[in-house]
């Protein structure tokens, strides 16, 4: 994987991973080959700086809002203690939630799936999954009103639903990944399709299928924005009052704080993606 | 309907009550329809030409390359209604501020499958090129970017994709689309047909998803170079 | 040959699921205790599939397996897998772990102790030529092609099985280190004594490595299978004649010894004798060439009658090289060399105390390709008889 700010959209990541970086033999200059190496190798670590930067500007401008004399709409929809903290909070908790119930899902269901036996559905049931890309989360999630009723829970299981292929694709595609031979190597050692399978398979696809936990957590985040509109709070509740009672500054620092948040856990995904592959591959 | 139990019976007769919906609201869905597709062509379009613009020149220029793909990747990672709303300011509600979001949110896929499409041109190929006496314009048009048409066809298909769905919302910031048929359910929450028009909602901007990629797939083979088909 | 063989092979058929034609059919074979038995046979005749049934990595369709005359068809295939070595050409080390943890693989599923699994992983590392303290923690990324090699053989020795399979296991290794792997193994069993069944495709590698080669035909059917030197000497029919190829009799000269040949007196003068003594022995051999030896009879040059007959003062500055000087024990496609590099047109031959002990001339190589092939006929002739 390349820098931090690489896509995290499920299959928009997934296809093929790209370097930032031009294969060899391209560039005339090689000043510029390694101001491009430093920039893939050092995003990691400039991201936050960045993010941080961003989190700077947007105090800067709460402050200079002077809320104090403001509109009482916008003090009570700005107000940090009262409001934005609390769905911050709101919204990382209905992401984390989601995202646990992707995990918890589509992993065993990506190993189930790539198993002998059911190999051969395996398929079919992607391509059903995939003509569902176009899917609206919106519909999605206004469907579940109807059938589960509002509130967080509701919104829980709509964001799972709606996260669940990119880790359930990864799961399999990194299962597939693995190099046959090893298996047969392990295999012939006498380790059992259970042991395989653990000291094997799922370690040498931790890096595929922690890419989609990561690109499912920021799918999550997204989505997350979106749960006002069934009751289920956070961040998007203050988004929506800035659109409802036209308040461009309400608008904008909505929207930055779900940009922050946002970026923020792509980053720490990224961290995750490179710290947590096992060593050696 | 002698036969069958209830639940199916109730089933059957919900199926039915969602065609006459249908089929009463037909005109309203058809300009919606048009609505989400025009959104979507010009979204998709101008993404495209930016994204392979961008892609053609920032592909043997690390610095430049490493950029733009960090930075479409930060727009992808962005909330949809997060990205959608920092644009009122600018543009006011409307179809607008949405079509600009949208179009940040199809650059990525496209940038990076016209960046890797033209890594994946032999080397070998641009070399005879070049020997020809091919300029580097003449290069780049008739060589290396038919050669990536494909991968490149890839990512626009990609990026039509996520623009359909994402579409569906351009109705919370006062734009058209399909999204009006779920917002119009969302508000109508216990009165008859809410349902009726969220499905609406849901089912065609799904389907025209489905229609539009095998559209784009169908221009992908017929334009591949024929020696590039497997 | 031991009475009972290590691995038996009783009619054993596969036929793959899907597919109409056998890639096994009807295979008896034996494997005796400590011999390397190669199967060698054209790609696609069944080789990996034979292999992978005796650890049942392939579950046969029809047939027996004993291992120690026990049938192991039945019993469960795991625990059986984790008695028997197994490599193959890709290796297939386990990329997330070090070469220490590739290693322990089988003994940590056997259960062993601790200090007793470092203690074996230690000796495997030495065993296949590998500075411990060097590679135990490095990862396969960080190995060449012939020490991950090195390392897929340590790893299949884990808890030190009698019975190894190897697959091709230097097939995709460059061919001065597979040469060097091939001997530094055949060192290896010299000490280890395991019972080897070894697939390759390439005959010079089955001559090479093989106690006995099984010449393997489609559906695995065995179409010859003995020493090497028999099948050099006597291929049974034309699919064997092809695959073994040109030059196969030349081959056959590796297994023969200069200690089979009947080495016949050979005319030789020390430098203290006359020229004349020369002349007569050359007369009396009515031969062209003799041995200059010195005080020690240690073969110093070639004198030809011509200048023998000029009556040198001295010996000295007279004569050819002797060249390379053959021992006893070495082989005769050995002497084969020298002889074609020596201006005689033959070579000579010391003792161990590297005494002149006689001269090893083309006839005599012909004389003895001759009877090995007479033999190797004789051999198979008494075996139809015995039928
Ligand atoms: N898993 C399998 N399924 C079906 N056919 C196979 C399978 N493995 C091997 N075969 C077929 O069995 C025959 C023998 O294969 P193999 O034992 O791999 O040959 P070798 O190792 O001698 O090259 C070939 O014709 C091959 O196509
Ligand atoms: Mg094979």
């Amino acid at each position: 994987m390349t820098g931090v700010f690489s896509s995290s959209l499920g299959w928009v990541r997934n296809r093929t991973p790209v370097s930032t970086t031009p294969p060899e033999g391209f560039s005339p200059d090689p000043r510029r080959r390694n101001a491009a190496e430093l920039i893939d190798r050092w995003g990691l670590w400039i991201a936050p700086v960045l993010i941080a930067g961003l989190a700077g500007l947007l105090a800067l401008y709460h402050r200079s809002l002077d809320l104090e004399s403001a509109v009482m709409q916008q003090r009570s929809a700005l107000s940090w203690s009262g409001k934005l903290w609390p769905q911050t909070l709101q919204h990382l908790e209905i992401a984390a939630y989601s995202t646990l119930l992707v995990i918890v899902i589509a992993i065993p269901l990506g190993v189930l799936l790539t198993r002998p036996a059911f190999r051969r559905v395996a398929p079919t049931l992607m391509t059903v999954a995939n003509s569902g890309q176009a899917f609206p989360a919106y519909g999605l999630l206004v469907g579940g009103l109807f059938l589960l009723g509002n509130g967080t829970a509701t919104v829980v299981y709509c964001l799972a639903l709606f996260a669940l292929l990119p880790v359930l694709r990864n799961t399999m595609v990194g299962l597939d990944g693995v190099d046959r031979s090893v298996i047969e190597a392990g295999r012939g050692m006498g380790m059992t399709r259970r042991l395989v399978l653990t000291r094997i398979e799922l370690p040498l696809a931790v890096p595929v299928i922690l890419a989609g936990v990561r690109t499912a957590m920021v799918l999550n985040i997204g989505m997350a924005t979106l749960a006002f509109l069934i009751g289920g709070g956070a961040l998007g509740i203050t988004i929506s009052s800035g659109l409802k009672l036209n308040q461009d500054p309400v608008l904008i620092v909505g929207a930055v704080m779900v940009a922050i948040v946002a970026l923020t856990f792509d980053w720490l995904g990224a961290m995750a993606e490179r710290y947590l592959r096992p060593r050696g591959l | 309907m002698r036969g069958l139990s209830d639940p199916r019976k109730a089933r059957v007769e919900a199926l039915g009550n969602w065609f006459t919906y249908v089929q009463d609201n037909l005109e309203f869905i058809l300009e919606e329809l048009v609505n989400h597709l025009q959104i979507v062509a010009i979204s998709v379009g101008v993404a495209t030409v930016v994204a392979v613009l961008l892609g053609a020149w920032a592909q043997s220029r690390p610095i430049v390359r490493a950029l733009a793909l960090s930075i479409t990747g930060i727009f992808l990672t962005i909330p949809s209604l997060a990205l959608f709303a920092l644009f009122i300011p600018l543009f006011g509600i409307g179809n607008r501020p949405a079509i600009v979001a949208l179009v940040l949110y199809g650059l990525l896929p496209i940038l990076r499958n016209t960046v890797t499409g033209l890594d994946s041109v032999s080397p070998a190929v641009v070399e005879s090129a070049r020997g020809m006496g091919m300029s580097p314009r003449q290069q780049l048009l008739k060589v290396r970017l038919p050669l990536a048409f494909p991968v490149v066809m890839a990512g626009i298909r990609v990026s039509t994709l996520l623009i359909v769905g994402l579409t569906a919302i351009a109705v919370l910031v006062g734009g058209d689309g399909l999204g009006s048929f779920i917002q119009d359910g969302l508000t109508r929450n216990g009165f008859p047909n809410a349902g009726n028009a969220v499905v609406v909602g849901v089912v065609f901007t799904v389907a025209l998803g489905l229609v539009l990629d095998a559209v784009l797939a169908t221009v992908q083979r017929v334009f591949t170079p024929r020696g590039l088909l497997v | 040959m031991s009475p009972e063989p290590k691995i038996h092979l009783d009619r054993v058929g596969k036929t793959y699921p899907g597919t109409k034609i056998p890639a096994v059919e009807d295979l008896t074979l034996d494997v005796h205790e400590g011999e390397i038995l190669v199967l060698v046979g054209p790609s696609g005749c069944g080789k990996s599939t034979t292999l992978r049934l005796i650890n049942r990595m392939i579950e046969p369709s029809n047939g027996r397996i004993l291992l120690d005359g026990e049938d192991v068809t039945k019993v469960n295939p795991d625990k059986l897998r984790r008695r028997i070595g197994y490599v193959i050409q890709q290796i297939g080390l386990f990329p997330h772990q070090t070469i220490a943890q590739n290693i322990a693989t089988v003994p940590k599923m056997l259960g062993w102790e601790k200090e007793r699994i470092t203690e074996q992983v230690e000796s495997l590392l030495t065993t296949v030529g590998l500075d411990p303290d060097q590679y135990r923690d490095r990862f396969p990324k960080e190995l060449s092609g012939g020490q991950a090699q090195r390392v897929g053989v340590a790893r299949a020795l884990g808890a030190d099985p009698d019975i190894m399979l190897m697959d091709e296991p230097f097939g995709a290794i460059d061919p001065i280190t597979r040469d060097r792997l091939q001997n530094e193994f055949l060192r290896l069993q010299e000490e280890l004594h395991k019972t080897i069944v070894f697939v390759t495709h390439d005959i010079d590698e089955a001559i090479k490595m093989g106690d006995r080669i099984a010449i393997l035909g489609d559906r695995s059917t065995i179409r010859q299978i003995d020493t090497p030197e028999r099948i050099l000497a006597y291929p049974v029919d034309d699919f064997v004649d092809d695959f073994i190829g040109t030059g196969s009799t030349i081959k056959g000269l590796n297994f023969l010894k200069v200690s089979s040949l009947k080495q016949t007196d050979y005319p030789s003068i020390s430098d203290a004798d006359p020229c004349a003594t020369g002349v007569a022995k050359l007369d009396e051999a009515g031969l062209e060439w003799l041995v200059l030896v010195d005080a020690q009879r240690r073969p110093l040059r070639w004198l030809h009658r011509d200048e023998l007959a000029k009556s040198p003062a001295s010996y000295d500055d007279l004569g050819e090289d002797v060249g390379d000087l053959l021992n006893s024990d070495d082989s005769l496609f050995h002497a084969l060399e020298l002889m074609v590099q020596s201006a005689a047109g033959q070579s000579v031959v010391v003792d161990k105390h590297g005494a002149f002990a006689g001269v090893v001339e083309m006839s005599h190589l012909n004389k003895a390709i001759r009877r090995a092939q007479y033999e190797a006929r004789l051999h198979y002739e008494e075996m139809e008889a015995n039928a």
